[in-house]
């Protein structure tokens, strides 16, 4: 689903010289903030179920520190890239502090097919992974966290292989675990409900009520889901769905007029969000190409799952009817994608703001590991709602008074507060 | 929900009065402050009621759809099949989650309120005029004032949960069933409302509470029924509307001299206990119960908290007189004299107005509930929560009761104090407490084998009449038996007796007369030392169904025939 030809670090550092220029930012924050803090890029050898090595590329990349100890994801891919790696970093930075939390940002990944490999050999590979990386992981240093086609159980072989090696247990260090192995309450609907909780407040400005609103969904994974789940609480309809074919292992849209039915679907999937999309066509769905779910005549896009979906080659088939794009994936839609929307009067929430809701219940569960105490799912999601809330209300009001696209707004909020945190510090 | 605005995170201080979160139905008390709120305010004169500010206590509404919400997401439905114990439900509610898309404006309140907040109760059923459930679901107050939001939602949360909770308490399940519905066709809405009242110490709570009728059902002295009547007692109105004792007047006849015989008499039937709201610590925290807030209080205190110098009364023994206000040392008797009989405070044109305005407004006889906060030195400025306007039936033609049959041989009970008007002659069984065994001190005992018996009944279709003393329905249990009206719900005649050691009157003001006429049950009073006392030796002499401990449950042979006259004021019941 990736364009092997689009860099996103190059995409996220113009991005940034943009911003730069907007806020008049001097050349030492420029080229702190323009790339990496530091990064960590080694080979992992696992033996195999057949006996046999193999050599896996594993990174970890630190984009910046200056607000609280690094937080990002740990990806299992096979099209990973450093690069792409770099820019999800960045974008982290930015994020948390778009949200306002005492976090940096930083990403990481393995190059890999989780689908080819065996429970044992994800485990070797989760264990070798923190293994050589532990001196620089930590709740002080740096959160991991689950993302794309890693889960709960990931975390906790991580968050094992870390307090093996360090001693004792450290249950900050590793988030995104399973409930019932300290993690929070809502980490899995976290992102997908956040994603709403924005999707939602950006309706209220669009005059849109949510049950005569019409979304198409790319992605049908822990976001996906849980953004079609929650958009379908608030009244809202959800006509397709594009998602991993199950058997063919290609791209493909599920479409039903009257809405998709969640469960139904969730019945047909696997759990890294690919669909046996023949059970979904007996079940009455229209399956189409993996391109179609942009196409479709509705007020919402939800853009859930790689980055660069709508780029300059596809954005012309966005139907006239989209009002709303609401980025679900770390940049999905391209700089040049995004201008051309924006002269046809669609509003883009960008991901910064979207899909903040994962770190910042990773967050929460670093306060709730810290302080050995569990908070209810409502502690949890009211907490969630008011902060990305109160982020959009804050990103909407600078929105409108400067001029800017919600994506523009977003980032002079959040580099404005890596900046002067980062000159306080004497770094700059 | 129409028209009712959506509740906004931004711009607190310009939040609409009434605002709500979710949608579906606003439940009938929440309709029926959006009325008062849009409708009945602008039409009370502002000159005439010069100094009191009016208006509905700023409140958010959860509409029917999170409670629904709130019930499919947990499973709660078939918990609430197997009909468990009040307890049960209560926890399992507690334990069960809020629906993840109103917890974020939930916690907004929380954020940005910190004052005492009532968590009361809207569904659908209740204030119906044909099925009125008032005071069947619980109202919980929280003093809302943690330094910490998270508290803070914490607890709302847990009130909300509470109320919803109380939807299929044993005595709220009955109560439906006898309106003749499933509990499934009950919905609640929830209302979060700012307290009306000032801060004393660990106290919160309104100088004045109140309950205004159109209709006056015991008129005294030259007052007329259409005269209307109005109950106030200090602190919270949760004093009045469980029967607890209150002060009584016509509004036309503010000065009218009160119903007691002598100056002992109305220091002995005056209030002397309050209700605030808990502002300290709770003395046991338990989101279980209804009162985990609250706290009692007597008139020393509220003396001390400077509530009293328009409410009160004191008495003078030289004179064996009381004279309005503080003046003097002396027994403080809670009359209201200086603020009912004011000239510079135009309480009672305030009164009127507001029972005039609400009964023009739903075009029939209504029953208001109110709070006031003082200015605590001098009266004025004094701003005024409108908390609830309902509807309230009354009949007066169609049955006659002459004297004469209040005579006959045939009369087991004869009474010239009834409430309704109608007639049952179908009912075979009677429900009765014994007198010559009753302890004033077992009220909450024989409350709960009434409750026993009830559901048997009801589960039967068996209508009865129920016999008891003192005060059906009072939250105080030196007043008489403190029933919830689920507890009682199939009786569909009450007579009300006296005692030597329990001897009151009826509460005009409280949700358990209101129900009583809402749902057209006939109502008898009679006194002990009265002309024509209960013939108990018939009663206690009929085939017995096995009972209780305290409570006899009888089956006559043949139905009797209960005959109410509201208009004479006479009803009797024949064997």
């Amino acid at each position: 689903m990736t364009d092997p030809t689009f860099n996103p670090f190059l995409g996220a550092q113009s991005q940034f010289d943009r911003i730069a220029d907007l806020m008049g930012l001097d050349q030492s924050a420029r080229e702190l903030l323009r790339r990496p803090i530091h990064e960590h890029h080694f080979a992992i050898p696992i033996r195999m179920d057949d006996r046999q090595v193999r050599i896996f590329d594993g990174y970890r990349v630190v984009h910046n520190d200056a607000r609280g100890p690094a937080w990002g994801g740990v990806r299992f891919h096979p099209q990973e890239t450093p690069d792409t790696l770099r820019a999800l970093a960045m974008w982290m930075t930015w994020k948390t502090a778009i949200v306002d939390i005492p976090l940096g940002g930083s990403m990481g990944g393995v190059v890999c097919d989780p689908h080819d490999l065996s429970r044992w050999e994800q485990e070797a590979l989760c264990r070798a992974w923190v293994r050589r990386l532990a001196r620089d992981l930590g709740p002080e240093r740096d959160v991991v966290a689950p993302d794309i086609m890693t889960h709960g159980r990931h975390m906790i072989w991580m968050l094992d292989e870390f307090e093996a090696v360090h001693g004792g247990h450290r249950p900050g260090a590793i988030t995104g675990k399973p409930v019932y192995a300290g993690g929070s309450q809502g980490r899995t609907e976290a992102a997908g409900y956040g994603l709403v909780y924005t999707l939602r407040e950006a309706l209220k400005e669009l005059s849109l009520a949510p049950d005569r609103a019409v979304a198409s969904v790319q992605g049908f994974g822990a976001v996906g889901r849980h953004a079609i789940d929650l958009l379908i609480r608030i009244g809202g309809t959800v006509r397709s769905v594009a998602c991993l074919d199950r058997n063919t292992k290609t791209p493909a849209t599920l479409i039903r007029q009257g809405g998709v039915d969640l469960e139904e679907l969730q019945g047909f999937a696997d759990s890294f969000g690919s669909v046996d999309c023949e059970k979904a066509r007996t079940a009455g769905y229209d399956i189409k190409d993996g391109e179609a779910w942009l196409a479709e005549p509705v007020d919402i896009v939800i853009p859930a799952a790689l980055e660069n979906q709508i780029n300059e080659g596809n954005v012309q088939a966005v139907a006239p009817s989209v009002k709303l794009i609401v980025e679900g994936a770390n940049g999905p839609t391209s700089e040049s994608a995004e201008a051309t929307l924006k002269d046809r009067g669609v509003t883009v929430v960008p991901d910064l703001l979207a899909n903040a809701g994962g770190v910042l219940c990773s967050y929460f569960e670093q306060i709730q590991a810290a302080s050995n105490h569990y908070w209810t799912l409502a502690e949890v999601m009211s907490r969630l709602d008011h902060q990305l809330t109160s982020a959009f209300f804050e990103v909407g009001e600078l929105s409108r008074t400067k001029g800017l696209t919600l994506r523009d707004a977003a980032l002079v909020v959040g580099i404005d507060r890596v900046v002067s945190v980062s000159t306080d510090r004497g770094w700059v | 929900m129409t028209g009712v605005p959506v509740f906004g995170r931004s711009g607190d201080r310009d939040r609409p009065a009434v605002t709500r979160i979710g949608g579906g139905g606003l439940g009938g008390k929440a309709a029926g402050l959006y009325l008062i709120q849009e409708e009945v305010i602008p039409r009370i004169d502002a000159d005439a009621t010069l100094g009191f500010s009016i208006g509905v206590p700023p409140m958010v509404v959860l509409g029917t759809d999170v409670f629904d919400r709130f019930m499919a997401d947990n499973r709660l439905w078939t918990l609430i099949a197997s009909e468990p114990p009040d307890d049960r439900v209560a926890l399992a509610f507690q334990r069960a989650e809020m629906p993840v898309e109103f917890v974020g404006d939930l916690r907004a309140l929380a954020e940005s309120m910190t004052t005492p907040l009532a968590v009361r109760s809207s569904s659908r059923l209740e204030d119906d005029l044909d099925h009125p459930f008032a005071g069947v679901y619980a109202t919980k107050m929280v003093p809302n004032n943690a330094f910490s939001p998270d508290e803070r939602f914490r607890s709302l949360v847990e009130a909300i949960k509470f109320v919803w909770a109380s939807t299929f308490f044993a005595s709220a399940r009955s109560a439906v069933a006898a309106a003749g519905k499933a509990p499934r066709d009950e919905k609640m809405a929830v209302i979060l409302q700012e307290v009306v009242g000032q801060r004393a110490g660990n106290r919160f709570y309104p100088c004045v509470s109140g309950v205004g009728r159109t209709y006056n059902f015991y008129p005294s002295g030259a007052a007329k029924p259409s005269d209307g009547v109005v109950n106030l007692a200090l602190g919270l109105g949760r004093t009045i509307v469980d029967g607890g004792r209150s002060w009584g007047f016509s509004p036309a006849l503010p000065k009218a001299p009160p119903p007691f015989n002598s100056v002992g008499e109305l220091l002995k039937n005056t209030q002397i206990r309050f209700w605030a709201v808990n502002m300290g610590p709770a003395e046991v925290p338990d989101p279980l119960r209804e009162t985990e807030y609250l706290i009692g209080a007597g008139l020393a205190e509220a003396e001390a908290d400077g509530a009293l110098r328009f409410l009160v009364s004191t008495y003078d023994a030289g004179s064996d007189r009381l004279d309005p206000g503080l003046g003097r040392h002396g027994p403080r008797a809670l009359t209201f004299a200086p603020l009912v009989a004011s000239r510079l405070i135009p309480f009672t044109d305030l009164m009127r107005q507001m029972l005039e305005a609400s009964r023009q407004v739903l075009d029939q006889d209504v029953e208001i509930e109110f709070a006031v906060r003082l200015d605590r030195r001098h009266g004025l400025p004094a701003d005024v929560g409108f908390l609830q306007v309902r509807p309230m039936r009354v009949v007066t033609e169609g049955i006659e009761v002459g004297e004469d049959l209040l005579d006959d041989p045939a009369a087991v009970i004869a009474s010239t104090h009834v409430l309704g008007n109608g007639v049952e002659d179908g009912i075979r069984d009677v429900v009765f407490l014994d007198p010559d065994h009753f302890d004033p001190e077992t009220t909450f005992d024989v409350a709960a084998e009434l409750e026993g018996i009830n559901r048997r009944l009801v589960a039967q279709d068996r209508p009865y009449i129920l016999i008891g003393f003192g005060r059906w329905g009072t939250s105080d249990v030196r007043l008489g038996i403190p029933v919830t009206w689920g507890q009682i719900s199939g009786a569909k005649v009450i007579v009300e007796a006296t005692l030597p050691e329990v001897n009151t009157d009826l509460s005009q003001g409280s949700h358990f007369f209101h129900n009583v006429l809402g749902f057209r049950i006939l109502y008898l009073s009679v006194e002990h030392d009265g002309p024509r006392p209960i013939d108990w030796a018939w009663l206690r002499s009929r085939p017995r169904v096995p009972g209780t401990e305290r409570v006899i449950h009888c089956r006559t042979e043949q139905p009797l025939v209960v005959r109410v006259d509201g208009r004479n004021m006479r009803g009797v019941i024949l064997r």
